[in-house]
C-alpha cells in the first residue's frame, strides 16, 4: 500500500480499521473522505487516464494525482476483438489499477464521479467532494440513444461491446453458444469509438464461422458506404474469404430492434437474427453535458485542438470524449494523455511547451491470422488553422501486420502498466 | 544517499575500475550530463570465438549482440561511410557528445535495440525494430537508412547517434560505445538514455523463461557474441 492510498493518510486508516473491525466489513478504505484536495484529478481510467497519470507522476513525482474510475480493473478495448474471436484470452487485456498506486504513488479512487462543478473546481463522487487545480476529464462515450428508445433494450440483449468489461464477457458467450443461423452487425456513422473495429470484429466472426464450418451468414449493415478506413483492405478481404458467408449492405439506417422477435428494421429492408451485434451511435459521456462543457446539440466537446484545453483554463478533456483531429481510440486518448501531462507540469513550473503533433496508426484483423493498417500523421497549418492529414494505408493482408499488431497492443500496455 | 544509490555507486565505481583508465576518461570527460554508464569491458568476438575484425563486418548488414546485459541486445552496423561525432540533445534539455563510428573509416555504430518508445526488443522469435539498408526503403514510410520500429513507427537515425527522425520515441536509442584496440573491438559502455530498468521490469516473465531469472538475465558480460540478426531473430518483421 502506497503512503497516500486512496486519499485516507495512515493514521486516519487505522483508526478507521479499529473502528470498523469489531462490528464491520472493510468498507472504509476505497472511500474517499468528505472533502479532500488534488493538484491534479483525473477522471476516467482508460488509455487517456492512466496515461495522464502516470506520465504527470513519472516526470514530476512530488505531485499530488487522484484518478477517479468506477471500474474496479482496467480492461482494453483495442484486441478486444481478438478475445471476441477466441484469439486471445481476456486475462492480458485485463490490469490492475493498484500497480499505478504502488509504483507511482497515484491515489487510485475506485468510485463513480456524479459531478464536476468547474465554478467550484471540485468534483463530486458518491463519498465526497474532490477539490483540484488541474482537471483532465477522459470520461469515453455514452450511447446516443435517447431519441432511439429501441436501441435502450437493445443494448440489454445485444451488447454493443463497445465499452470495456460486461458487454464484452456477454457477447462473447453469445458467439460461442453460437450454432448456426443469421447474424446481424450494424455499424453507425462516424464518429464513434475505433473506425475499423466493426469492420474487424464482422471480419473476425466470418472467420469463426468458416473455420467452424456452421451454416451460417452474417448481414453487416453499415450506415456508411464504406468502411471510413482500410476500404479496400477490407472489401478485398470480405469479398476474397468470406463472400459466400457475409452480405454487405451499405449506407443503411436501422430504425428499428424488435428484441423479441429477434429482428433489425433497416431502410433495406428487415432482418431477422440468431445473434445481433447492435452498435449504437455514440457520443461524449453524459458527465459532460452535466458539467457544461456540452453545449446544446453538441456530442463532442470542443477543445483546443493543440493542447486539448476546454474553455475553462486548467481543465482539459482527453480520448473519445473530445471533438480532435485525431480519430477516437485508445491509441490517441495515450498520446493525448502524455501531451497533456507534460503541459500540465510544464504550466506548473511556469512554463509552456511547444506544439507537438500526435501521429495515429490503427491496425485491424480480416481473418484470424492477417491484418491490415493505416498510419496518418498530421500537420497544423497556422493560417488555415486546419490539420493537415498525410495518412499511409497497408491493405495488403499479412501475417506478420497481425503480428505488428499484438506487439503495438502490447507496447501500449507496457507503457500504461509497466 | 539512499541505500539503492548508494549501491548502485558502488557497483559504478567497481566496474568503472576494470575499465582502461584512459579511455574511460576520455569519453567520461566529454559528457556534461552524465550520460555515459560505463559497464564491464566486452571482446566482440565471432560465432567461432575468434575476435570479429573490421572486414567480418558486411555494409549495412545488421548484427546482434548482447552487452551490458547478457538479455539487452544490440545491434552493430557498418554504415560504409564515415559517420562523424556530433552532439545529441535531449528533449528533457539534457545533452551529450556522440562519438560517432569506429573503425578504419569510422563507418561503424553500435546501439542498444531496445526501443525507447515502447521497448519493443528483437526476440528469438520476432524483431520488429529494425535497420533499412539504403536500397532496402520501409515499405510503410518508405525511408531508408534508418533503425524504424515497426510497432509504433518510431524512426531513428543510426547516423547521428539513433536520435529520433519521426514517430513517437521521445529519446533516441541508448549508444553502445565501441573502442578499437590492437586485438578487436570492445564494448566500453552505453551512452545516452537507456532503457534497461523498464526493460527488466515489463519483460520478468518472458525472461525468467529464457534466462532461468532476472538476476542471470542482468548477468553482466565480458564477451559478446556478435552474428547476423538473422540466425538468432526466427522472423524479422519489416514494414
Amino acid at each position: 500500500m502506497s503512503k497516500k492510498s486512496s486519499g485516507v493518510d495512515r493514521r486516519e486508516f487505522l483508526v478507521g480499521v479499529s473502528a470498523l473491525s469489531l462490528s464491520a466489513p472493510l468498507l472504509a478504505y476505497t472511500k474517499a473522505p468528505k472533502r479532500q484536495k488534488a493538484q491534479v484529478v483525473i477522471v476516467g481510467g482508460g488509455y487517456g487516464g492512466v496515461t495522464t497519470a502516470k506520465y504527470l507522476k513519472k516526470e514530476n513525482p512530488g505531485l499530488d494525482v487522484v484518478l477517479i474510475e468506477e471500474r474496479p480493473f482496467f480492461m482494453s478495448c483495442p484486441m478486444s476483438n481478438h478475445f471476441l474471436a477466441g484469439l486471445m484470452e481476456l486475462t492480458p487485456l485485463c490490469f490492475s489499477y493498484n500497480v499505478l498506486e504502488a509504483k507511482y504513488d497515484i491515489r487510485f479512487v475506485n468510485d463513480k464521479v456524479l459531478g464536476v462543478e468547474l465554478d467550484k473546481r471540485v468534483v463530486r463522487t458518491s463519498s465526497g467532494y474532490i477539490a483540484y487545480d488541474y482537471l483532465v476529464l477522459s470520461p469515453g462515450i455514452d450511447y446516443d440513444i435517447e431519441d432511439k428508445p429501441f436501441y435502450r433494450d437493445s443494448l440489454v440483449f445485444n451488447p454493443p461491446a463497445f465499452k470495456p468489461g460486461s458487454e464484452h464477457i456477454y457477447l462473447k458467450r453469445l458467439i460461442e453458444d453460437f450454432e448456426g443461423g443469421d447474424i446481424v452487425i450494424t455499424v453507425p456513422t462516424p464518429p464513434y469509438r475505433c473506425p475499423p473495429a466493426p469492420y474487424e470484429r464482422a471480419a473476425l466472426i466470418a472467420s469463426m464461422i468458416k473455420r467452424d464450418k456452421l451454416k451460417a451468414h452474417i448481414y453487416f449493415i453499415d450506415a456508411n458506404e464504406r468502411p471510413p478506413v482500410n476500404s479496400e483492405g477490407f472489401l478485398t478481404a470480405y469479398y476474397d474469404l468470406y463472400k459466400d458467408i457475409a452480405t454487405y449492405v451499405t449506407s443503411a439506417q436501422v430504425r428499428d430492434v424488435d428484441v423479441h422477435k429477434k429482428v433489425v428494421s433497416t431502410s433495406h429492408g428487415n432482418f431477422k437474427y440468431e445473434i445481433a451485434n447492435i452498435i449504437p451511435p455514440m457520443k461524449a459521456s453524459s458527465l459532460l453535458e452535466d458539467a457544461g462543457l456540452l453545449k446544446k446539440g453538441q456530442k463532442w466537446v470542443e477543445v483546443n485542438p493543440l493542447t486539448f484545453e476546454t474553455s475553462v483554463r486548467n481543465v482539459f478533456v482527453i480520448g473519445d470524449a473530445s471533438q480532435s483531429y485525431l480519430p477516437k481510440s485508445g491509441y490517441a486518448a495515450h498520446s493525448e494523455g502524455k501531451l497533456v501531462a507534460k503541459l500540465i507540469n510544464a504550466r506548473l513550473r511556469g512554463k509552456e511547451i511547444k506544439e507537438e503533433f500526435l501521429q495515429m496508426i490503427c491496425y485491424a484483423m480480416v481473418s484470424d491470422r492477417e491484418a491490415i493498417m493505416t498510419e496518418t500523421a498530421f500537420r497544423y497549418d497556422a493560417v488555415s488553422k486546419r490539420f493537415i492529414p498525410t495518412h499511409r494505408e497497408d491493405n495488403q493482408r499479412k501475417e506478420s501486420t497481425a503480428r505488428r499488431y499484438e506487439e503495438w497492443a502490447r507496447g501500449l500496455w507496457r507503457d500504461l502498466f509497466g | 544517499m539512499d541505500r539503492r544509490s548508494f549501491i548502485k555507486t558502488c557497483t559504478t565505481i567497481a566496474v568503472a575500475s576494470m575499465v582502461d583508465a584512459k579511455v574511460f576518461s576520455e569519453v567520461l570527460a566529454q559528457q556534461k550530463d552524465s550520460m555515459f554508464q560505463a559497464y564491464k569491458r566486452a571482446l566482440l568476438i565471432k560465432e567461432d570465438g575468434s575476435p570479429l575484425k573490421e572486414s567480418d563486418l558486411k555494409p549495412h548488414e545488421t548484427y546482434i549482440f548482447f552487452y551490458p546485459h547478457v538479455a539487452t541486445p544490440c545491434y552493430l552496423l557498418n554504415l560504409n561511410e564515415e559517420i562523424p561525432a556530433q552532439d545529441i540533445s535531449l528533449k528533457d534539455g539534457k545533452s551529450y557528445k556522440w562519438p560517432g563510428g569506429v573503425g578504419s573509416k569510422k563507418s561503424i555504430v553500435a546501439y542498444s535495440a531496445i526501443c525507447a518508445h515502447q521497448w519493443s526488443y528483437p526476440t528469438k522469435g520476432y524483431s520488429f525494430i529494425n535497420y533499412y539498408p539504403p536500397d532496402k526503403p520501409s515499405d510503410t514510410t518508405k525511408k531508408a537508412g534508418i533503425i524504424q520500429c515497426c510497432a509504433h513507427l518510431a524512426l531513428y537515425d543510426p547516423k547521428k547517434g539513433a536520435s529520433v527522425i519521426d514517430g513517437p520515441a521521445e529519446a533516441p536509442l541508448a549508444t553502445i560505445v565501441l573502442q578499437e584496440e590492437k586485438d578487436g573491438f570492445y564494448a566500453i559502455g552505453v551512452l545516452g538514455k537507456d532503457q534497461f530498468s523498464q526493460f527488466f521490469e515489463t519483460y520478468r516473465a518472458d525472461l525468467r523463461q529464457q534466462y532461468g531469472s532476472t538476476a542471470k538475465a542482468k548477468e553482466p558480460v565480458d564477451k559478446c557474441t556478435v552474428m547476423e540478426v538473422e540466425k538468432y531473430v526466427k522472423e524479422v518483421i519489416r514494414c
